[in-house]
């Protein structure tokens, strides 16, 4: 593992592309197209808080752990990389 | 069992408990009652080293106390020390409350119960303690609960926060009516803080309460405190209200 330079996850972690595939479903269920650019703006995709609900509570359902979190973190996401970020991290907590 | 109307006033609260005192609003009312001259015991978590000079300043007109308000144990003993010290409790503030800020898909179960605990249970638990000795003394008092606009109006990222503070709303106008008139029971529900819990809006949402407000500012501690102090001290008829103090933001 450490000689691929991957960090070591848990059993039961999504990845950022896995993340970034469920993010894609949400997104195309409304007829949106996920960007390949990280830094596109989530305002100009139109995916709003709710839809990340959606994305963090399907992560949830693939990963069979709860993921809870406060808002004052959610308001500082504004582009794809943040979600992705935020996300990958909570999955750490 | 249904008795005639009890006529006689209920005097001003003379010993009042503020629960939360230490910081915030808490702090404000406990030094505005002083200034009025009423003697006040008030408890929080940590006592803060402004409460702390409050009873330096006025060794004997304030007792305070480390209590935290769901330690109903801890909570016993400082209503029995304040009453050696200060005389029997005749007004209470329910004050103090923690704030949320997480959609509730997103709020831990504990979170949930926690809140609930602190907010709802922990007041009602004090209430019925202290007014268990105020009517076993045969005292008339006041009880004053510092509820919020959320109680009323709907707010994302702060729903258990509103039901615990709706439930405090709808307690208040069934207990003044089972207090038959022996003590006034009222709500002051302020709008949202600049500072404190209102932490849990966002500079946004703040900027958007402030817009729609016909005063143009949030709710400041000294803009409450008169209120609160008028339902503890005057001769009014008001009971079983809500009282906002939002500067007409919700209207």
């Amino acid at each position: 593992m450490h000689s691929l330079g991957c960090r070591l996850r848990r059993m039961n972690e999504l990845s950022r592309a896995q993340i970034r595939d469920l993010m894609a479903q949400v997104l195309k269920n409304q007829d949106k197209e996920l960007p390949a650019d990280d830094a596109a703006q989530l305002r100009e995709i139109g995916f709003r808080s709710l839809d990340f609900s959606e994305l963090a509570l399907r992560v949830e359902d693939e990963t069979g752990e709860e993921l809870n979190f406060d808002a004052p973190g959610l308001r500082r996401i504004a582009t794809v990389g943040d979600v992705l970020d935020f996300l990958v991290e909570l999955q750490h907590q | 069992m249904s008795d005639p109307a009890d006529t006689q006033l209920v005097p001003p609260s003379t010993v009042v408990l503020v629960s939360g005192g230490s910081r915030g609003l808490g702090l404000a009312i406990v030094t505005d009652l002083l200034d009025a001259g009423v003697k006040v015991a008030a408890f929080a978590r940590t006592i803060t080293p402004e409460l702390e000079k409050l009873a330096a300043d006025h060794p004997d007109r304030v007792h305070v106390g480390s209590v935290d308000v769901t330690d109903l144990r801890a909570a016993q003993s400082f209503v029995r020390e304040v009453e050696q010290h200060l005389g029997p409790i005749d007004g209470i503030v329910n004050n103090a409350a923690m704030g949320q800020d997480s959609l509730h898909a997103h709020t831990a179960t504990d979170d949930i119960a926690r809140i609930i605990e602190t907010n709802l249970t922990a007041p009602l638990q004090l209430t019925r303690l202290v007014i268990r000795r105020m009517l076993g003394k045969g005292l008339r008092g006041r009880i004053v609960n510092i509820t919020s606009i959320c109680g009323q109006r709907g707010f994302p990222g702060l729903v258990a926060y509103s039901a615990t503070k709706g439930g405090m709303d709808a307690a208040t106008r069934s207990l003044a009516r089972e207090l038959g008139g022996r003590m006034l029971v009222n709500s002051v529900a302020p709008g949202f803080f600049a500072s404190e819990m209102s932490a849990v809006l966002g500079p946004t949402q703040l900027d958007q309460i402030v817009r729609r407000t016909p005063t143009g500012h949030l709710t400041e501690p000294v803009e409450v405190t008169p209120v609160v102090r008028m339902l503890l001290r005057e001769h009014t008829n008001i009971n079983g209200q809500v009282i906002v103090v939002d500067g007409a933001a919700s209207i």
